[in-house]
């Protein structure tokens, strides 16, 4: 029994297959799905999310959206995702980088809080590098 | 053979002898036996030779750049409904889950902020224009329609202020010295997730923090390569079915605005949605919350709102190069038209030149002749 799971943004549909386990970052902590799960809907963070195939772990950067499990099918839906394999190490330090300053630059409230994200945002698409 | 050239010799004669007087003179137009063709009527061309071989070669040049952009737009297309094909997945997910949650949550009592319909004071107008000119009306189209939905506005009486996408809209209200929140300079060729991010952003701040208490989206629907359409979708609040009143009525535009409006295609993917909805309705008395109903419709809301300006852009470039396609094509039809036109009369000019010269010279050799 596997899962089939789709990881949809709203450019495309960036994973469509089956794979045998999943570990989600939510905003409730991560969980674990196997095959026969019970049907849930949670909200994703902005974090990794990391799929087995053939034994084989993947990671893939998610920006924050909402999942479904339900019967076997996992539908996952981000404002964009992006997998570790596809980002550029160099790119990635450097948007860190650029993040960070930003957010010590960052005044009022709105600022703070759209640096904060960007932050998280960067800060994901490196540990997805560095986790492979 | 000089006898039946003699009848006309006269009328050329003198044609030859005042062009050679002054060559900037016209020429052709003179009605010659043959010349029945309208464009002797219509168009009266009035250079020299000269002028007449430099406007074929500007014109020329002219029609391979217009063609040149006819063909690329035409490429782009392509590429634009394949982006809007792709998003259909994602926003079809959304839409399905949302409606389920709904269904599982009118039990409860959740107070979703972004479905919050209150009586409308201020009313937030988000236009999207295009970023490059030569694209016939389309432009115009969108920013009159801007202009007369912020006139109906200031007639009923409430306030609005204008969110600007796009260069050819930022000049225009730059230009009119209106109360303007933010103007976007459209990122790049390709409407992104990140621009779209940008503009929800922008647009939740204002709904949530009250500051306005509907958000509309005025943009071109792209309704087919020749047609576009310009539309005032009601962005915020969502409201479950599309109404959203006013202290006195409906301030929604006529049109289709159903709560989750799908695709241009609209009998097409309605016939979809229905059957995937029958399909999944077994899951949804299953279904757990991870966690609280308000945290998961939190995360959800923004998606959605995401996905559809998104959609509003990508189908915005649609029509504007569909426009910019049917624009350039007719622009070199016109230039293929004119200079046919010139080099006809060039052509006359040409050869009138020509005839008046032999005729000269012949008659300078007669009269030597007969003087030996």
């Amino acid at each position: 029994m596997t899962l089939n799971l789709c990881v949809l943004t709203p450019n495309r549909i960036v994973w469509d297959s089956e794979v045998k386990e999943i570990i989600l970052s939510t905003n409730s902590g991560q969980i674990g799905i196997l095959p026969n799960h019970a049907p849930i809907a949670t909200a994703v963070d902005i974090g990794i999310l990391r799929i087995c195939l053939n034994d084989q772990w993947i990671t893939m950067a998610l920006m924050g959206g909402f999942a479904r499990i339900g019967n076997n099918e996992i539908t996952i839906l981000v404002n964009d995702a992006e997998k570790g394999s596809d980002i550029d190490p160099q790119e990635a330090q450097q948007t860190l980088e650029i993040a960070e300053a930003n957010l010590s630059k960052a005044e009022g409230k709105r600022q703070t809080i759209e640096a904060n994200l960007a932050l998280r945002r960067a800060r994901t698409r490196v540990e997805a590098i560095t986790m492979i | 053979m000089w006898v039946s050239a003699k009848s006309s010799i006269s009328n050329i004669s003198l044609l030859s002898f005042r062009s050679h007087q002054n060559p900037f003179l016209s020429l052709p137009h003179i009605s010659l036996p043959h010349s029945h063709s309208q464009s002797s009527q219509k168009t009266q061309v009035y250079c020299g030779i000269r002028e007449l071989r430099e406007r074929i070669d500007t014109i020329k040049n002219t029609q391979k750049i217009t063609e040149a952009m006819k063909l690329v737009s035409a490429a782009r297309i392509r590429r634009a409904q394949e982006a809007v094909i792709n998003g259909r997945p994602f926003s079809e997910a959304l839409v399905e889950m949302l409606y389920n949650i709904n269904e599982q949550l009118q039990v409860e009592d959740i107070d979703v902020p972004l479905t919050n319909v209150r009586p409308v004071k201020k009313v937030a107008i988000v236009v999207i224009t295009g970023d490059r000119g030569l694209c016939g009306g389309f432009n115009n189209l969108i920013i009159k329609k801007a202009e007369t939905r912020m006139a109906e506005l200031k007639n009923l009486g409430l306030d609005f202020t204008v969110i600007s996408v796009g260069k050819k809209g930022n000049s225009y209200f730059r230009r009119r010295d209106d109360a303007l929140v933010d103007r976007f300079i459209e990122g790049g060729t390709f409407p992104t997730t990140k621009d779209a991010q940008a503009i929800a952003d922008d647009v939740f701040s204002l709904f949530v923090t009250e500051e306005v208490d509907k958000v509309e989206l005025v943009y071109a629907k792209f309704v087919s390569l020749i047609k576009s359409d310009p539309v005032i979708h009601t962005l915020l609040p969502l409201s479950p079915r599309g109404v959203v009143s006013d202290v006195n009525g409906k301030c929604v535009d006529a049109m289709e605005d159903e709560f989750f409006r799908l695709t241009t295609k609209e009998g097409k993917l309605v016939v979809e949605r229905d059957s995937v909805r029958t399909k999944r309705e077994a899951l949804s008395p299953l279904l757990q919350f991870e966690q609280d109903p308000v945290q998961i419709l939190d995360a959800m809301m923004p998606l959605y709102l995401n996905s559809q300006i998104l959609r509003a852009l990508q189908e915005s470039l649609a029509s504007e190069l569909a426009a910019r396609m049917n624009a350039m094509s007719n622009a070199s039809d016109n230039a293929v038209e004119l200079k046919k036109t010139l080099s006809m009369a060039y052509n006359r000019a040409r050869q009138a030149k020509i005839t008046g010269e032999l005729l000269e010279i012949v008659a300078g050799a007669e009269a030597l002749r007969q003087l030996d």
